[in-house]
């Protein structure tokens, strides 16, 4: 029988992690599709400054809304079109990817370290150390991200770093439960008490011998995770919490011209595709790392 | 398994869409679909002045107004009034048989209890403060008559209690308030109004029923008034397409397609100005905003035409006295020029900078946000925000929200900054009532000008009883509020509301907040 | 098993206790009110008067001790913007929100179900690929922009079904759709995987080499016992369901707690934002209580082979 965690609650694992029990033979077939979208987004958003495109900040307001090249109206000056106030969409698709992805790919980073940390923590001590983390974290997670993303943004007015921060504030504590339900069935193993008897402190444990197994779970839940903040900052843009103007972030590209997905459909659905692409592409990559590095997750 | 699924699936799919024609508008019930409530409160006095949408359908002024806001002795309670002869004892004569929607008579009492609740500690209308310092006292010598006794000689009561400005003028149900409290009052409202209280289900909808005959409006020819809080505009749209309201408002931009499909698109023209203004420090006027050189020329980078014809979608027009109410100006005798428009003169906009010290630009934070009536806010500022880049300014768009910026400009925590307003248009003691808090120095809140001449003007036209005078002060206060460039006034908005097709003849007026939706359903 | 229900609900009391201190401070930081109550003339003196009236100007910590004595007999004082008791418009808005959550989860399952089967059964094929591949689509697109599509085309060109509003059985579906559809790829998962995992087991394996049907394996077991962690954890999916759904909230003009707390932060409304938050906290502390019993209880049935 599975060694069962006393580890509280089910609401410690997450259902990303469910797995499929994977047969003997492995197949390393890699996921190319996502790779690739992936890697052209990432190259996109690293090279967007050098290549040729328009300035994605300088508005024209008599070339609002002007159509795709392929269109009547259309010119390859701007070959995906203008946005409201007259900007280069293709220019503000690529910048966008600066943008948007960052700010997905910082904010899961900074919420897996911190609750990572936590759970490491919480589960290596135990007792009144582990009841007060998880007091805090059962706090915290209970708390909605969108309305504190509101609240930072009627506060302090919305930015980037808000939006980061905002969303990592509560990120974390999905983080810390799973880590630490896994730190505890961790630490019944028989390695973890040798250590102990050969006399490792709890920095070289936890540092030499929980963290590094749990490295897999942390690894998939953040491929997971990229997708799911990237949307959340589209939704927050939608309630005017988001990334601000002028930035060409994704989802406030979608926001601002929500009202024109009929009339001036292009100005929403090439930022639309750029998020569906990528994330789906991180979500089906999340997917794939779990199914291949540590596809018994479901039991912890 | 997967057939029993599937057979579920088909079941309920077939099950919702046999439901009977999904929920086709009540006939006999007029629908009006609305981006916000405001506050959405039902108690006149607590509501602040958007709510006159639907609060003027509950309850009667005590002075009426025609749509294109003219006091009118046919829409009010007050069948005349007249002032004494130094204009300090107004008496209003009341129309005699005008019931409560409860069955008790409106009375002068009921005048003199309504008018007192408003001017309260716990009023937050938009004129119970000068209201206040103004009125000494309200006699009521007859249970038609009421007279109000001012502190000071004054032309502005009867407009204060009309339906031109905001709600102090609402008639009250002494009896039924002071029997069940404020609380039940704002829950159950009881007006004297054409239509009556039926249920407000908050951030959803205000339903009101017909009573079966009305002085002003005769029977009635729509039996239900629903007002329906929807916030996003495609949602608004879809709903007027699929025949489920018959008015609703709609952004500029979305007109033209409307009007493609054949929706009859009303307007109200220059609802509102859209007027930028400078927050102050401490002290005042702070560098370099101070220097008038500075201000002229943030108003000539910007291109009016464009702003109006692109993210206004034509349906404004540009601007140019600084606060310039326009409904005000064939009041006073104002009238504008072609030499008082602002070019869009990018060079001279440099040169003046130049001229001014500011040769390599200066930065300036922009204040950016949605408003009410405005949902091209953040759009607009970001255009307008990019013409001072373009001559050389450092602008810095700040996102927060209105009430945001409004307690950094009102603590004076952001001086320099730039911030901005769709101001309502509306009549000249409107206008006069603006300008002394917007622009007197005395009312240092709200004060956007700090210039003494124009604190002088101000306020002898408070004191003034001949409406010559006050004309030609009102005039001299925008003429100079024009030349020293007292604020960058954009553009006049002209507010669009599409309606159904079967709707018929509707005249918004322009007043402000109200729509006259009353004069849809009036028989006569 | 009364020891284990007590332990938890008093960590979930402490949970909501520290919960209550953030979000009252949170609140407060998000600015004054009286900004949106009070007219752009109101002077400093009708400003001072306002906040007496309602109760603003007690020192923090009066006000906070306020709100939290009465909250815990169910009293979350009075709204600033609305004028009304706080409890009214969480019973007007609350059955809302779990109605629409509710019709969402349904959606979800009937969505969720057949790909998680079907993707179980045809485990690394074509079908179980694409099946992923549908069921991922709902978590990849931005919940706003498809709710708006929908309005659009199906409520305003196409209409098909009602844009906005509660007055029919039918104008659940679309919101109830753009809602559920951003849950399936979690829901589905967790199905196809418990469902391999049943299916791979000792007592499948029995079943088959015993020359039971497959159709039998797979209904009469395999699905029922991976539906146990699937109820579970649908337990949380709604709790999800009932504190997001803001943006569908806004569109789609529902009027529920999602959308209350978006006008309440908006206005500074603070007992209504400390009403909301908590609100909504202990709802996902009660259904996450409920959810480990029922887990605690059936679980080891299945732990020892059924």
């Amino acid at each position: 029988m599975a060694a069962e965690p006393s580890a509280g609650t089910l609401a410690d694992s997450l259902p990303e992690l469910a797995a499929p029990a994977v047969p003997a033979r492995r197949r390393l077939r890699l996921p190319v599709v996502s790779l690739g979208i992936i890697a052209v987004f990432v190259l996109a958003a690293l090279s967007a400054p050098l290549l040729a495109l328009s300035d994605p900040y300088e508005q024209a307001l008599r070339l609002r809304f002007q159509p795709p090249v392929w269109l009547d109206g259309g010119s390859w000056a701007h070959p995906l079109g203008t946005d409201r106030l007259g900007r280069d969409l293709l220019s503000r698709l690529v910048h966008g990817a600066r943008v948007s992805l960052s700010a997905g790919v910082l904010t899961v980073l900074l919420a897996s370290f911190v609750g990572a940390a936590i759970g490491l923590v919480a589960g290596y001590y135990r007792g009144r150390v582990d009841a007060v983390l998880m007091r805090v974290t059962d706090a915290t997670m209970s708390f909605p991200v969108i309305l504190l993303a509101l609240i930072l943004a009627v506060t302090v007015g919305p930015s980037y770093t808000n939006v980061v921060l905002a969303i990592a504030v509560i990120l974390w504590a999905r983080y810390a439960r799973v880590i630490r339900g896994q730190v505890l069935t961790l630490m019944e193993l028989d390695f973890i008490a040798q250590s102990r008897i050969a006399g490792a402190g709890a920095w070289r444990i936890i540092t030499r011998h929980l963290f590094p197994n749990t490295l897999n779970t942390l690894v998939v839940l953040v491929t997971l995770q990229v997708g799911y903040v990237i949307i959340v900052e589209a939704s927050l843009s939608f309630l005017g919490a988001g990334i601000p103007p002028p930035a060409p972030a994704w989802g406030s590209m979608i926001a601002e011209s929500r009202d024109f997905i009929t009339s001036a459909w292009w100005a929403s659905l090439f930022p639309g595709l750029a998020i569906l692409l990528v994330v789906l592409a991180f979500n089906l990559l999340g997917d794939w790392l779990r199914d291949t590095l540590d596809p018994k997750l479901r039991q912890l | 398994m997967r057939l029993s699924v599937r057979i579920t699936l088909a079941l309920l799919v077939f099950g919702l869409l046999a439901t009977p024609a999904q929920a086709q508008k009540t006939p006999g019930e007029l629908t009006i679909a609305l981006s916000s409530f405001s506050t959405e409160v039902l108690d006149p006095v607590v509501g602040g002045h958007i709510v006159k949408y639907y609060l003027s359908m509950m309850f009667d002024y005590l002075v009426g107004v025609t749509p294109d806001g003219q006091l009118s002795r046919d829409g009010g309670l007050a069948t005349k009034w007249e002032p004494s002869a130094d204009h300090k004892r107004w008496t209003f004569t009341l129309r005699k048989g005008v019931k409560f929607h409860t069955g008790e008579e409106v009375t002068s009492e009921d005048v003199k209890f309504s008018l007192q609740r408003a001017m309260g500690k716990r009023s937050t209308t938009g004129y119970a403060g000068p209201l206040r310092t103004l009125v000494q006292d309200i006699e009521t010598p007859a249970s038609d008559r009421v007279v109000i006794v001012t502190k000071d000689s004054t032309l502005i009561i009867p407009t204060y209690l009309s339906r031109v400005l905001s709600t102090e003028g609402m008639i009250l149900p002494r009896k039924y308030i002071e029997s069940v409290g404020d609380d039940v009052f704002a829950r159950k409202p009881v007006g004297s109004g054409p239509y009556k209280f039926v249920e407000h289900v908050t951030g959803s909808h205000i339903k009101l029923e017909a009573m079966p005959s009305h002085w002003r409006l005769g029977t009635p020819k729509y039996k239900t008034m629903l007002f329906r809080l929807i916030p996003e505009e495609t949602t608004r749209i879809a709903l007027l397409r699929r025949g489920e309201v018959d008015i609703a408002d709609v952004s500029r931009e979305r007109v033209a397609e409307l009007d493609k499909e054949g929706f009859p698109v009303h307007y109200r023209r220059e609802e509102a100005i859209l007027h930028m203004w400078w927050a102050f420090g401490p002290d005042g006027w702070v560098a370099p905003m101070k220097d008038k050189r500075v201000r002229e020329a943030l108003n000539v980078a910007i291109d009016r035409n464009a702003i109006a014809q692109s993210i206004f979608a034509g349906k404004a027009d540009p601007a140019a006295i600084p606060m310039g109410l326009s409904w005000s100006f064939k009041d006073i005798g104002f009238k504008m020029t072609p030499d008082m428009m602002y070019a869009y003169d990018p060079a001279r906009a440099k040169k003046l900078l130049a001229d001014a010290g500011h040769a390599g630009g200066f930065a300036m934070d922009v204040y950016a946000f949605q408003l009410p009536g405005l949902p091209e806010g953040k759009a607009f500022a970001e255009a307008v925000a990019g013409y001072w880049q373009q001559v050389g300014v450092k602008t810095k768009l700040i996102p927060v929200d209105y009430p945001a910026f409004r307690k950094l400009w009102v603590d004076r925590k952001v001086p320099g900054s730039m911030g901005y307003y769709n101001i309502a248009n509306r009549d000249w003691i409107g206008t006069y009532a603006l300008l002394e808090k917007q622009a007197y120095g005395p009312s240092k809140l709200n004060d956007t000008v700090n210039d003494p001449e124009i604190d002088a003007m101000i306020s002898q036209v408070t004191k003034q009883t001949d409406r010559e005078k006050i004309n030609a002060l009102m005039r001299n206060i925008f003429q100079r509020l024009r030349s020293e460039h007292y604020g960058v006034p954009v553009v006049y908005l002209h507010s669009a509301y599409a309606t159904s097709k079967t709707l018929g003849k509707w005249n918004p007026g322009t007043v402000m907040y109200d729509l006259f939706v009353d004069s849809l359903a009036s028989s006569k | 098993m009364i020891r284990f229900l007590l332990t938890r609900v008093l960590q979930s009391l402490i949970a909501l206790a520290i919960l209550s201190v953030v979000v009252f401070i949170l609140a407060r930081f998000t600015g004054d009110p009286l900004h949106l109550i009070l007219p752009m003339s109101a002077t400093a003196e009708d400003y001072d008067n306002a906040r007496r009236y309602l109760g603003l100007d007690r020192p923090y910590l009066e006000q906070y001790l306020s709100f939290v004595g009465r909250a815990l007999v169910g009293d979350f004082g009075t709204s600033i913007r609305a004028r009304k008791p706080v409890n009214e418009l969480l019973r007007d808005r609350l059955p809302n929100s779990l109605k629409l959550a509710t019709f969402a989860m349904a959606v979800t399952v009937l969505v969720a179900f057949p790909l998680g089967i079907l993707a179980a059964v045809h485990k690394d094929t074509a079908v179980d690929r694409t099946a992923q591949v549908i069921a991922v689509l709902g978590q990849s697109l931005p919940t706003f922009w498809v709710a708006i599509v929908l309005v659009e085309v199906v409520g305003g060109r196409l209409q098909w079904l009602p844009a906005a509003g509660m007055d029919s059985l039918a104008s659940y579906v679309l919101p109830g759709f753009t809602l559920g559809w951003f849950v399936v790829a979690g829901l589905m998962r967790l199905l196809r995987s418990s469902m391999l995992e049943v299916l791979d087991s000792e007592y499948v394996k029995l079943a088959r080499v015993k020359g039971v049907s497959e159709r039998w394996v797979i209904w009469q077991h395999a699905l029922k016992n991976a539906l146990i962690p699937v109820v579970t954890f649908a337990g949380i999916y709604f709790s999800i369901l009932v504190t997001t759904a803001i943006v569908v909230e806004t569109v789609f003009a529902w009027p529920g707690m999602g959308r209350l707390a978006y006008e309440a932060i908006t206005s500074r409304d603070f007992p209504v934002i400390q009403a909301v938050v908590l609100t909504t906290a202990a709802i996902v502390a009660v259904v996450n209580l409920a959810v480990d019993c029922l887990y605690a209880v059936i679980d080891p049935r299945i732990r020892y082979g059924s």
